[in-house]
C-alpha cells in the first residue's frame, strides 16, 4: 500500500516475491487517500498484513501517525499487522508510531517475505548471503609459451648470462634466510628459544645484520619511530576484532564469478590497523590485500623482530606481524608480501612461504634501478629469492617499474619478460604486472594526452602477443592519475580497474581515495569510496566493454619492435650487471641510477 | 567501545564543505578555522580547490593513529 503519489516500485517488487512464494497479496494503487486505503482494507474478510511504503520524507511522520490513529479507531490494527518501509521512513520513528514493524530503504524483498513468513519476527543484524570465492591461483591455465622463436631465443640467452654469472655467488641476505629458516624450523618443534642451537644460530644471524638491527635483538633500542606493541594491546585488540568480526556483515566480491581479483595495499604501520582495513576491505568484497612495508627497512641488513609498530610508510616485515595479520584474515583471501627491492628479499619469501602467504613480488629490474640497491646484490638475492618461491610454491608479481623517474615502456617490459624467463627457468610461476600508469616518459611523449585507454591497452595488447602469461594490473591503476579529490579519484580508479576488466586480465590492485595524499597515513573511509567507485562503474557497465581505438594496435606494435631492440642489445653486451648500470633497461638519461645499498657485499660460495 | 561516537571513529573524520571566500588561500584559512571552531585543533587540509566564489574543501581531523592506543579499543 503506497502511501505517495506515484511511488510503488519497492512495493511492486515485494509483492512479486511474495506472489512466487504462493501468498495471496493485493496490490493497491498509490495516490489514494486514507480513508479509500482503510475502506478497501475493510473489505478483506482476511487480511493478516498490510505492507505500507512510503518514498517521500516531507510529511512521512504525520501522514505515518494519521493513519495508525485511523487504523487503530477502524479496529483494522486489532486483527491485522501494519509495517512501513521506504525511503522515507526512520525506522525508529516507525517504532514510536506503533507500526509492527519498519524497514529501511535498504530492504530486500526477500527480507519482507522472510518477515511474512516468520510471523512478522524480524530479524535483526540479518547477514547477507556472500558468495564466498575460493582462493584461485592466477597462473593456472597459462602455458608461458613465447609466441616468437627470436625473443624466446632472446630471452634465453640473456637468462643463461645471469643464471652463469650468478652461480656461485652468495650474498648476506641470502644467508640470513637460510639460517633464519633453521631458527623458524627449531621454534615450530618446540625447541626452546634459549636452547643452544637457537642461540647459535641467532648470534650468526645476528653478525650478518646491520648494527642497528642487531642491537633490537639484543633488547637495546628499537630504530626510530619503532616501537613494541604492548602485549595487552594485542591481548585486548585481538579479543575486541573477534567479537566485531562476529557481526560481519559481508558484501559479495565485486566482480563475482569473473576476473579480475580486486586486491588492496595495506600498510599503516601497525599490524593491528592493518588488520582493521583488511576485514573491512574484506566484508566490502575485495579478494586479496597485498602486504606493504617500509621502503626504509629495505636498505637495513637484516629484519626486525617482535611485533611492533613503525611510523612510516608501510608495516614491518617481522614474522610476527605476518602471522597476527593471517590469524584475522579470511580463508579466501588472497594475501601477498613484497619483496623486490632491498636487501632482505630472500628473507622476505621465507617470511611469506612461512606464513602461508599466496604471492610475493620480486624484480631485480625495479629495486635496482631507481629503488636504491645495487644491481649485482639484488640479482643474486633475487634469484635465491625466486627458488624460494618455487621451493613453496608461491607465485609472484613482477612490477614493471615505468613509473620511477622516466624508464621508457619498453625498457620496463624488457625486464618483465627477462624475469619472466629467469623465473620459468627456476620452476617458478611469475605473474606479469604492467602498471596502469600516468607515468613520466609517457606524460613527456604525450601517449596518454587525449584519453588513458589507448595506451594501456597497448602494454597489455604487447605483452599477450609476447607470451602466454597472467597479467595484473597495478599498481595501483592508474597510478598517478589521482588527485585529493575525492570523487576525482574514485572516478579514474573505477574506469582504470573497468578498463583492466575489458581486457580480461587476471587481478587488479586498487587505490583509495588517498592515493594522491602524501601528508599521512591511507584512512579506511578513502578505501571505501574506491571499491564503491568500482561496484558502481561495474554495475553500469556488466559485461560490456572498454574498447580501445586503432592506435593501441599500433602503439603495441611500436612496444613490441622496441622490446626486441634492448633485449638484443642486452644479449650482445655479455654482461647482465653492466647493461643495468649502463643503462640498456633504463639509466641516467631516463633519470634513474644503479642503486647503491649493498654494494661490493655478495661473494663467492665456499 | 568507546563512550562518545567520536572515540569510535577507526582513523580520521573528514569533513567535506564549499566555503565561501574569495580565493584559495582565505579559503585554506577558513577550512583551519572551521576545524577548530569544531573543535579539532589539529586538521589536516586533505584538498582544496577554489572555484568561482568559494572552496570545495575536505578537512581531516586524525582520531587515531595507526602506532598509538586506539579510541574504540577497551584498555
Amino acid at each position: 500500500m503506497p502511501l505517495d503519489p506515484v511511488h510503488d516500485l519497492g512495493l511492486r517488487l515485494i509483492k512479486k516475491a511474495l506472489d512466487e512464494a504462493g501468498h495471496k497479496t493485493i496490490l493497491l494503487p498509490p495516490d489514494l487517500s486514507l480513508d479509500e486505503i482503510l475502506k478497501r482494507a475493510a473489505e478483506q474478510k482476511h487480511l493478516d498484513y498490510i505492507l505500507v511504503s512510503r518514498t517521500i520524507g516531507y510529511g512521512a511522520a504525520e501522514i505515518l501517525a494519521r493513519f495508525m490513529d485511523l487504523a487503530e479507531a477502524t479496529g483494522l490494527r486489532k486483527k491485522t499487522k501494519i509495517a512501513v518501509g521506504g525511503m522515507g521512513i526512520d525506522v525508529k520513528l516507525a517504532a514510536e508510531l506503533g507500526f509492527d514493524a519498519g524497514f529501511p530503504s535498504t530492504t530486500t524483498p526477500d527480507q519482507a517475505l522472510s518477515y511474512i513468513e516468520n510471523r512478522g519476527r524480524l530479524f535483526q543484524n540479518s547477514r547477507q548471503t556472500r558468495i564466498i570465492r575460493n582462493k584461485t591461483d592466477l597462473t593456472k591455465g597459462f602455458s608461458y609459451k613465447f609466441h616468437q622463436d627470436r625473443t624466446q631465443q632472446l630471452l634465453e640467452d640473456i637468462a643463461d648470462q645471469i643464471l652463469s654469472w650468478a652461480k656461485n655467488k652468495t650474498s648476506p641476505g641470502i644467508e640470513r634466510a637460510r639460517i633464519k629458516e633453521e631458527i623458524l624450523l627449531c621454534e615450530k618443534k618446540g625447541r626452546s628459544s634459549d636452547s643452544s642451537k637457537i642461540k647459535h644460530l641467532r648470534t650468526r644471524y645476528l653478525d650478518l645484520c646491520d648494527p642497528e638491527i642487531a642491537h633490537s635483538y639484543l633488547g637495546q633500542n628499537l630504530p626510530s619511530r619503532t616501537w613494541k606493541i604492548p602485549a595487552q594491546r594485542v591481548k585486548n585488540f585481538q579479543r575486541h576484532i573477534r567479537k566485531l568480526c562476529s557481526q560481519l556483515t559481508l558484501r559479495n566480491p565485486i566482480f563475482l564469478s569473473q576476473n579480475p581479483r580486486l586486491f588492496v595495499q595495506i600498510g599503516s604501520g601497525s599490524p593491528l590497523m592493518d588488520i582493521v582495513h583488511m576485514k573491512i576491505c574484506e566484508a566490502w568484497g575485495a579478494d586479496g590485500v597485498i602486504t606493504i612495508c617500509p621502503s626504509s627497512s629495505a636498505r637495513h641488513e637484516g629484519l626486525l623482530n617482535g611485533l611492533l609498530n613503525h611510523e612510516g610508510d608501510g608495516t614491518l616485515l617481522t614474522f610476527q606481524n605476518l602471522l597476527l595479520i593471517k590469524k584475522f584474515m579470511a580463508k579466501g583471501t588472497l594475501w601477498g608480501i613484497r619483496a623486490h627491492r632491498g636487501l632482505n628479499s630472500p628473507e622476505a619469501v621465507l617470511y611469506a612461504g612461512l606464513a602461508k602467504a599466496d604471492l610475493t613480488k620480486l624484480n631485480f629490474f625495479y629495486g635496482s634501478l631507481g629503488a636504491g640497491t645495487d644491481p649485482a646484490r639484488l640479482v643474486v638475492d633475487t634469484l635465491e629469492s625466486i627458488r624460494l618461491s618455487a621451493k613453496f610454491g608461491i607465485p609472484f608479481d613482477v612490477p614493471s617499474n615505468d613509473e620511477l623517474g622516466g624508464i621508457p615502456t619498453p625498457m620496463s617490459f624488457a625486464g618483465l619478460l627477462v624475469m619472466t624467463k629467469v623465473a620459468l627457468r627456476l620452476g617458478a610461476k611469475p605473474i606479469l604486472k604492467p602498471l596502469f600508469c600516468y607515468s613520466p616518459w609517457i606524460i613527456l611523449n604525450e601517449y596518454m594526452l587525449d584519453n588513458y585507454v589507448d595506451f594501456n591497452a597497448a602494454k597489455i595488447k604487447a605483452l599477450r602477443a609476447i607470451v602466454d602469461a597472467p597479467l595484473w594490473v597495478g599498481e595501483p591503476a592508474g597510478f598517478m592519475t589521482h588527485t585529493e579529490d575525492r570523487i576525482q579519484s574514485a572516478v579514474t580508479t573505477a574506469l582504470h580497474i573497468e578498463l583492466a576488466r575489458s581486457l580480461a586480465v587476471q587481478a587488479v590492485t586498487i587505490a583509495s581515495t588517498d592515493e594522491a595524499y602524501s601528508r599521512g597515513v591511507i584512512n579506511l573511509n578513502p578505501r571505501l569510496d574506491s571499491m564503491k567507485a568500482v561496484e558502481a562503474t561495474h554495475r553500469f557497465l556488466g559485461q560490456n566493454q572498454i574498447s580501445p581505438s586503432p592506435k593501441a594496435d599500433i602503439w603495441a606494435e611500436y612496444l613490441i619492435s622496441k622490446i626486441d631492440e634492448i633485449l638484443s642489445s642486452a644479449r650482445e653486451r655479455k654482461d647482465f650487471i653492466r647493461c643495468l648500470h649502463e643503462g640498456i633497461f633504463g639509466g641516467p638519461n631516463e633519470g634513474v641510477y644503479p642503486g647503491r645499498a649493498g654494494r661490493n657485499t655478495i661473494r663467492e660460495k665456499a | 567501545m568507546a563512550d562518545s561516537a567520536l572515540g569510535r571513529v577507526v582513523d580520521g573524520l573528514d569533513i567535506e564543505t564549499f566555503l565561501l571566500c574569495e580565493n584559495e588561500e582565505e579559503g585554506r584559512n577558513q577550512a583551519f578555522l572551521l576545524m577548530k571552531e569544531l573543535g579539532f585543533l589539529q586538521a589536516d587540509v586533505i584538498f582544496c580547490e577554489y572555484i568561482g566564489m568559494g572552496v570545495r574543501v575536505r578537512m581531516r581531523a586524525v582520531m587515531n593513529k595507526p602506532c598509538h592506543h586506539y579510541s574504540w579499543l577497551p584498555e
